[in-house]
């Protein structure tokens, strides 16, 4: 039977590498990080933004390994509820999950306000103008959601590719241009060490996401393709922010990049004037595919099977023709239109890079946690084992901590002060989670199998009791149900 | 443990369940795949071929170049085909494991849902 199950092994459609590393990246990569940079740049000015990110390419690399040894253990979508269930408990799993998943609203609604912001802009309208792009680009992304489109694989890859290269190409043209010379690239404590921490730490941000890719792991043609991906996609993601950082510090004026919505427009014009501009709109447009596909799948996924495990109102998990849970997406799209509407209300887009970096930090932290304790309660062997897992594991909790605080108490406005704003935010959101975890899922869950056993008996015919019991001869009762 | 009979006599009452069932004809017009499954404990392993959602053949063996894996214990494979658990809460447990696109496995779990939407 071993040849049976090696000879099925292989699936009709299955990602290889390079769509891996593109999912990876693509689900790292939003329109966001482009103000990612513009943070980055005001704890380390200059040249010494690209040391940041370099430095958190370091850092990134370790999550990577944290990530592939979790996801060689649990190589499915449910992984992260499996490797923290385990880790710290099913209750906390799910209220850190929770929390997990309201970035994927905060990058839906900043990336929707964001490219909002971009195409007014472009467009020389009204600024009020704004939010009818956001609730258009909002209305298309759902409307496409509930019809069950969504990006093939290629074309996600070619998607991704496009906006990597094309960024990292007008990024060089920029620094070709007679500008500000980049001086100084190692002043990281330039302005006080913990303005280069933070630095480092909003450099993580640019990277955040980049481990979604795990949640495709069924996919993978082989469980190294994850790990793989996992390594190759920051890289990317590193050479691109670090000359899109360059660039900017090259040609577009301090005073101009640190009130702007839109970096990536003002340094198309500074580099190739409407052409630049333009250029850099359309990558702008093209992150929201992926963005949009990405984020809307994962989350409202999310949601529906939260829903049929019982933990979440049994009517997120109500199906439409296209087999498409509505309400989730539904749900998910107007609650990012109110996220989007006070972020333009408000002007306070800045807050949402820092509260999804501090989310992202803090999921690191616990990724080195998860790993440390499962290498003493799980021993099962691992496709990919992190070398030196033990300290790595300690320096990465402690490091990601501290980070998490440094993009915790930032402020966004102000790189000399620190605000409790975004930590503020995020303390609301873990205790909302925590509360319905803790509060409101045990009645949910009740109701659900209340109705589970009103609904009907049990269908399967029992068996006479002489069947059974010759069929379990010698079974030792464990059911042989590790799997 | 539950035997290929008592499997195959599952698969058939599941058959019958989602090829009677309209409003699952409907939603899954636009889905043809094929399914293998592998039972962990007993070592059976049998393929389900669907065909624009309707379900053609269960024969035992694998057959065909499968767009889902499944792999499971045998008693969950009958609960699961009889109706009588929810497969999302053994998968979030790691109990059933699957390969195959996300979208796949959504498909695969809204017929059971569908079929028996309070188990």
């Amino acid at each position: 039977m071993g040849a049976a199950t090696a000879a099925t092994s292989a699936l009709r459609r299955s990602v290889g590498t390079a769509a891996a590393t593109a999912t990876s990246a693509g689900l790292a990569f939003a329109a966001i990080d482009y103000l990612g940079v513009v943070s980055i740049l005001a704890y380390a000015p200059g040249a010494t933004a690209a040391l940041a990110i370099g430095i958190g390419l370091l850092l990134v690399l370790l999550v990577a390994g944290l990530f592939s040894e979790l996801n060689g253990l649990f190589p499915t979508a449910a992984g992260i509820r499996l490797y923290l269930g385990r880790a710290v408990g099913d209750r906390t799993a799910l209220a850190v999950t929770f929390t997990y998943m309201t970035t994927v609203v905060l990058v839906i609604a900043a990336d929707a306000f964001l490219i909002g912001a971009a195409v007014s802009h472009v467009l020389h309208e009204p600024s009020a103008l704004a939010y009818l792009w956001i609730a258009v680009l909002l209305g298309l992304a759902t409307a496409a959601n509930l019809a069950g489109v969504r990006l093939a694989g290629a074309l996600q890859s070619v998607v991704t590719y496009t906006v990597l290269a094309g960024t990292a190409v007008l990024s060089v043209i920029a620094l070709a241009h007679p500008g500000t010379p980049l001086s100084h690239p190692f002043s990281i404590l330039g302005n006080g060490a913990f303005s280069g921490v933070q630095a480092i730490a909003f450099a993580l941000f640019l990277y955040a996401a980049f481990e979604w890719v795990t949640t495709t792991a069924e996919e993978a043609r082989t469980p190294r393709v994850i790990t793989r991906a996992l390594f190759l996609a920051p890289l990317a993601i590193w050479i691109v922010a670090t000359v899109f950082a360059l660039s900017l510090a090259h040609l577009v004026p301090e005073p101009m990049l640190h009130g702007s919505k839109f970096p990536q427009l003002l340094l198309g014009r500074a580099a190739l004037g409407t052409l630049g501009e333009l250029w850099m709109l359309a990558l702008t447009v093209l992150t929201a595919l992926n963005t949009f596909n990405g984020g809307f799948l994962v989350a409202s996924r999310f949601i529906y099977a939260a829903a049929r495990e019982g933990n979440l109102p049994r009517q997120f998990a109500y199906l439409n023709l296209r087999a498409v849970p509505w309400v989730a997406v539904c749900s998910l799209a107007v609650v990012s239109a109110v996220v989007a509407a006070v972020v333009f209300a408000t002007g306070q887009w800045l807050v949402l890079v820092s509260v999804g970096a501090a989310i992202e930090a803090g999921v690191y932290a616990l990724a080195s946690l998860c790993v440390l304790v499962l290498r003493r309660r799980d021993l099962r062997p691992r496709p990919f084992r992190l070398v030196a897992a033990t300290p790595l594991s300690i320096v990465g909790m402690v490091v990601f901590s501290a980070f998490f605080l440094a993009t915790g108490l930032s402020d966004p406005k102000n790189a000399h002060r620190l605000s409790p704003t975004p930590i503020a935010i995020i303390a609301v959101l873990a205790a909302g989670s925590t509360l319905y975890v803790r509060l409101v899922m045990p009645g949910v869950r009740a109701r659900a199998d209340a109705r589970s056993a009103a609904a009907r008996p049990k269908r399967r015919p029992e068996r006479p009791a002489s069947v059974v019991a010759g069929r379990h001869g010698g079974d030792d009762g464990s059911g042989g149900g590790d799997v | 443990m539950a035997d290929w009979q008592e499997l195959e006599e599952a698969l058939a009452d599941y058959t019958v369940s989602c090829n009677s069932n309209e409003r699952l004809r409907r939603m899954q017009r636009d889905w043809s795949r094929t399914l293998h499954f592998i039972c962990s404990d007993t070592d059976d392993t049998f393929t389900m071929v669907v065909e624009r959602g309707e379900i053609l053949a269960t024969p035992r063996g694998h057959d065909g170049v499968p767009d889902i894996i499944v792999t499971t214990t045998s008693e969950t494979f009958c609960d699961m085909f009889w109706g009588d658990l929810n497969p999302v809460q053994k998968y979030l447990r790691g109990e059933i494991q699957v390969k195959g696109s996300q979208e796949d496995v959504m498909r695969l779990d809204a017929i059971s849902y569908v079929i028996w939407p309070d188990a």
